[in-house]
């Protein structure tokens, strides 16, 4: 099996901007969120993941047949989603590869949404979002803007990755994680977050309007979430909840 | 033990861990079931849900959106196995979960799950927020620390 990964531009990908990456993971709070930035803000197209990693699926829409990973983007933005949950044992060579092709394409800053699950999910009315920055000083600014700081704990999953790349590549780094359930899609946990990253970029999308799909979105993620429940069990997604050793 | 049979049974152990592993890998694949989350003929679809097994109780939870809560149904089929329905405030057709190409329509959302340890009944406390729905069993026998 060729383990070749490519990413496949169809249109002109500008520089300096901000990269999103929303794949299904706990709660599914990325990737509500990044689609409803797809959807609220008319992204285009602009980019899609071909590998032999990922299963052999093409997804349809209006008749025509897309990849399930995708980029869409404008002049500021580029936004990665994944309607396809992530075979957890190619995890890291997907999330290698959006992080370097960001890196090409000389992305300002990589934003990971994900959540943080939550056993009692169901008795919190507005749940917390923390964040985690790749260096201090991006930390403290981010801080400075009202936003809490993850002190300690394990981050797994697309936005431990894409953390762990981008420090390599030396591009400022974010993730944003919202309290969520951890196999029930949440679209309350994504909306606060949009609301997070609206603190800390120019992305201000009003979350209304998802706040009222909620039970739509929750009816219509059952299967999606059903898959990425699967593949986190593989990539030891419950390693969040332990804590950590720092002597 | 020589070095050269250390690392023979190094390499041994890893080979064994790493068939341990993919064994796991498809049991879970066994596990997890393929068929589809609705059934044309029960008009349902099926309910996400989770089974918590605590020292005192087993505490079952269901994502029940879009639900009238006073439908809700919960059932111990034969002790072990649990069985939650709750009708839908409208019908909710192929076509509105972006589906052309079946049709069909649903007016519940269902789920069964399996307990796994002997539960009072008679005892099953259960409440809905905003479409999540908890429901409270208290074990049979009550673990406790010596």
């Amino acid at each position: 099996m060729s383990e070749e990964v490519n990413i496949v531009e169809k249109k002109a990908i500008q520089s300096d901007t901000m990269m999103v990456i929303g794949l299904p993971d706990v709660g599914l709070v990325g990737l509500i969120a990044t689609s409803y930035l797809i959807s609220e803000l008319k992204l285009e197209e602009l980019a899609f993941m071909d590998s032999d990693l990922l299963p052999p699926v093409v997804v349809l829409h209006k008749g025509l047949p897309h990849a399930p990973l995708r980029m869409y983007g404008n002049d500021k933005l580029i936004a990665v989603v994944s309607e396809l949950a992530i075979p957890a044992q190619s995890l890291h060579t997907v999330m290698r590869k959006i992080v370097d092709w960001g890196h090409a394409k000389k992305v300002n800053r990589i934003v990971a949404i994900g959540g943080i699950p939550l056993e009692n999910r169901q008795t919190i009315n507005e749940p917390e979002v923390f964040i985690a920055a790749s260096n201090q000083k991006l930390l403290n600014t981010v801080s400075k803007n009202g936003l809490k700081a993850l002190d300690e704990g394990y981050m797994v999953g697309p936005p431990a990755l894409s953390m762990r790349y981008s420090v390599n590549k030396n591009i400022p780094a974010i993730a944003i994680l919202a309290q969520s359930f951890y196999n029930y899609p949440d679209p309350q946990a994504s909306a606060l977050a949009l609301k997070e990253l609206s603190k800390i970029s120019n992305v201000n999308v009003d979350v209304s309007k998802l706040l009222e799909k909620g039970e739509e979105i929750r009816l219509k993620a059952r299967d999606m979430m059903k898959r990425t429940q699967e593949e986190m069990k593989r990539m030891k997604r419950s390693q969040e909840y332990d804590f950590p050793l720092y002597v | 033990m020589s070095e050269t049979r250390k690392k023979q049974s190094t390499e041994t152990l890893e080979e064994y861990l790493q068939q341990i592993k993919e064994l796991t890998d498809k049991i879970i694949g066994y596990a997890s079931s393929e068929d589809p989350s609705w059934n044309i003929e029960t008009c349902c679809l099926q309910a996400l849900s989770n089974i918590f097994i605590t020292p005192r109780e087993v505490i079952v939870t269901a994502d029940l959106p879009n639900i009238e809560p006073e439908t809700i149904k919960v059932e111990v089929l034969d002790e072990k196995v649990i069985e939650i329905t709750a009708k839908m405030k409208e019908k909710v057709r192929f076509a509105d979960l972006g589906i052309c190409h079946r049709q069909g329509e649903f007016s519940f959302l269902r789920c069964q799950g399996r307990l796994h340890v002997a539960v009072v009944t008679e005892r099953m406390k259960f409440s809905c927020e905003k479409g999540i729905l908890e429901v409270r069993l208290p074990r049979k026998k009550i673990q406790t620390l010596k």
